[in-house]
């Protein structure tokens, strides 16, 4: 028929084009790459393997893939960071190996993930933490101390006057001016914003009425601007301005930051080793090398601002080459040379206790 | 045909006979004309601005590097890297689709117009057409994801894209092809019959040979229609920086869903690999649709 010979030519365009793409497409990106987090030595597992999951740790996953296949060539992390929600679903219906969350697997899931790894129980293994640091401009004002309800109700815009008697209360030796507070927010969606809002939401319910969200609550006002890198620009010009970003935009750009009372009352700088005192005083929920985290944003001791991410694997079930790629994989991230990544890409690592606790579980895992 | 008519317009206003056309008339010819020029004015500034956009941001990012290299081994806010792993799965996708809908979809307008007329089938086949044009893309890809995935317990792959795709295709070049159908004058057939030519015969060297530009055209708007479908790719063919030329195994990427992915990280590099992924698709769409011109006018049958 002249009419499928046709067709077929059309069908043999496409073929042709697309085997002429592949043959001359190179996966080859180490032009320029520099070498300085490079892992030392990592047990490499060449191989695909499939994940999906929280957005949240989006980045920290992508550099870690970057890294370990720089030095394993062949092993290929696919991530794909639908969310949570989606990463546990595909998890759990068998179609990734791996999911990543930023929260826990109610009882439900959990159910489903056991019979998903064999009757094996599927583990939560933390291995991102994002602390958020409350930024300010108020030159002459160093060190300001701001209770949970006093910080909900200054971005609530309740409080608009520096000088307003609640954070006079806060901090007793400060000169405070009279002022305008001028809150500035994210005005992109954002994991940051869902972490702040969601402290916000926890602890000072009666000053911040909003859900927990990605977005900034329009109702609550203030000054947007985009991405992290936008909101320290645009605070660094705005004298009486306030906002929050993660805390490596902090360290890196030599901003102010707040320290925020914790459960105790006491007034906690934010660093990597006061939000690792905080996530030490996290309750383990889990069973053994389960390690869910119950985390306390009134926690007693450390800076209470902070998300933990999890990686939700099965201790036991996968098929021989995904379990040992994951093992592999997770072996690097739960490390020093993993870990160490974390705070150039805006994350802070594990304390040291729980990395500890990290890698005796993905040990165990088989 | 176009002589005759100026003949016929000029007589009567050459012989005066007719009153002049009134101002009212006129008035009202000027405004409809200042109307129609404005709606074409309207129609076209959002295609100019669209193309002038992705073609003036997308040039940015379009060299060779961005056509042969993939994203592997690199993060969204590093420099370089490219879309190569995601055409290839493009146009993988989009040839495995076409070779499923537009066979079906051709032989199934040929039954419709040709064998099937007032049949009770062809009834149920064209009310079932009717209601897969509205099926919304997503639920194209859950069908696929809940069937081939989920029950079937197949991987991801390109494949199961191209399963989507094909559903989504299927009507359009079934509704296409049987437009041009239709339009094949019956003269034609019947002169076939008359020479003793088998009904058959008739459809393969009279019908279809008649009908082809048509057809390619209408295929050509279901491929770029298809091309450009993001959300049950999103679904279906999970995500890859790497290049995969198997479209049966493993994850593949593609162009849609390069883009969706890039344009919404936050590192500026991203965006520009976003712009220049979606002045590739407008061309590749446009090579395809050059292509399918000039092949079905190299094979035009012979003019009457």
């Amino acid at each position: 028929m002249k009419n499928g010979s046709r067709l077929a030519a059309l069908g043999g365009v496409f073929v042709a084009g697309a085997l002429a793409l592949s043959a001359c497409g190179s996966d080859d990106n180490t032009g320029g790459s520099s070498a300085a987090n490079a892992p030392g030595d990592v047990n490499c597992v060449r191989g695909t393997v499939n994940a999906a999951g929280s957005s949240a740790q989006k980045n920290a996953i992508e550099e870690w893939k970057k890294l370990y296949a720089q030095a394993c060539a062949g092993a290929t992390l696919n991530y794909n960071p639908t969310g949570s929600g989606a990463g546990i679903q595909a998890f759990t219906a068998g179609q990734v190996a791996f999911a990543g969350s930023d929260s826990t697997m109610d009882e439900q899931e959990a159910a489903q993930a056991r019979q998903r790894c064999q009757g094996n129980p599927a583990w939560h293994l933390p291995m991102v933490v994002g602390p958020v640091a409350v930024i300010y401009n108020l030159p002459g004002v160093d060190g300001l101390q701001l209770k949970p309800a006093t910080l909900a109700a200054i971005f609530a815009g309740e409080i608009t006057k520096w000088n307003d008697p609640k954070i006079a209360a806060d901090n007793p030796d400060a000169n405070l001016p009279n002022t305008d507070i001028k809150p500035i927010h994210r005005a992109d969606e954002s994991g940051t914003t869902e972490n702040f809002t969601e402290y916000l939401h926890s602890v000072a319910r009666d000053e911040w009425k909003w859900e927990p969200a990605k977005k900034w609550p329009t109702e609550a006002g203030g000054q947007g601007a985009t991405k992290s890198d936008g909101v320290v620009t645009v605070l660094k010009q705005t004298q009486g301005g306030i906002s929050y970003v993660e805390m490596s935009y902090a360290t890196k750009n030599d901003l102010q930051t707040a320290k925020i009372a914790n459960g105790s009352g006491e007034f906690v700088e934010v660093s990597e080793q006061s939000v690792g005192n905080a996530l030490d005083t996290a309750k383990q929920v889990g069973q053994g090398n389960d390690l869910a985290l119950e985390l306390d944003y009134n926690t007693k001791s450390g800076y209470p601002i902070f998300l933990v991410t999890y990686e939700i694997v099965c201790s036991k079930g996968l098929p021989a080459e995904q379990a040992e790629f994951v093992k592999a994989f997770l072996t690097y991230t739960a490390g020093e040379d993993g870990q160490k990544v974390l705070s150039d890409v805006g994350y802070a690592p594990l304390s040291p206790a729980l990395a500890g606790k990290v890698r005796a579980a993905v040990e165990a895992l088989s | 045909m176009s002589v005759m008519t100026g003949e016929r317009g000029e007589a009567p206003t050459g012989g005066g006979t007719l009153p002049e056309i009134s101002f009212r008339r006129r008035a009202a010819d000027k405004v409809v004309q200042a109307l129609v020029y404005a709606a074409f004015v309207l129609a076209i500034v959002p295609l100019v601005s669209v193309l002038w956009m992705v073609i003036g941001r997308g040039l940015e990012r379009l060299d060779p590097t961005f056509l042969t290299h993939s994203m592997n081994g690199l993060s969204s806010g590093d420099e370089g890297g490219g879309a190569n792993h995601a055409i290839v799965g493009t146009l993988e996708q989009v040839g495995l689709t076409s070779a499923m809908a537009v066979p079906l979809g051709v032989l199934t307008a040929v039954y419709l117009v040709e064998y099937g007329r007032g049949r009770r089938l062809a009834k149920v086949i064209t009310f079932v057409v009717d209601v897969m044009t509205g099926i919304p893309s997503i639920v194209a890809g859950l069908f696929v994801l809940a069937f081939w995935l989920l029950a079937l317990g197949f991987d991801y792959s390109g494949f199961a894209g191209s399963l989507a795709l094909a559903i989504l295709m299927l009507p359009t070049v079934v509704r296409a092809t049987e437009e041009m159908l239709l339009l094949v004058p019956g003269d034609l057939r019947e002169a076939a019959y008359a020479l003793g030519v088998p009904r058959w015969r008739t459809v393969c060297f009279v019908v279809l040979p008649t009908a082809l530009p048509g057809i390619v055209t209408g295929v050509m708007l279901a491929v770029a229609r298809v091309m450009g479908e993001t959300a049950p790719l999103l679904l279906l063919i999970f995500i890859t920086d790497a290049i995969n030329a198997n479209p049966f195994s493993g994850p593949q990427g593609s162009l849609p869903t390069f883009i969706w992915y890039q344009a919404g990280d936050p590192n500026p590099q991203a965006v520009e690999r976003a712009w220049a992924a979606a002045l590739t698709l407008i061309l590749i769409i446009m090579l395809l649709n050059l292509g399918a011109r000039l092949l079905s006018r190299l094979r035009k049958p012979v003019s009457r």
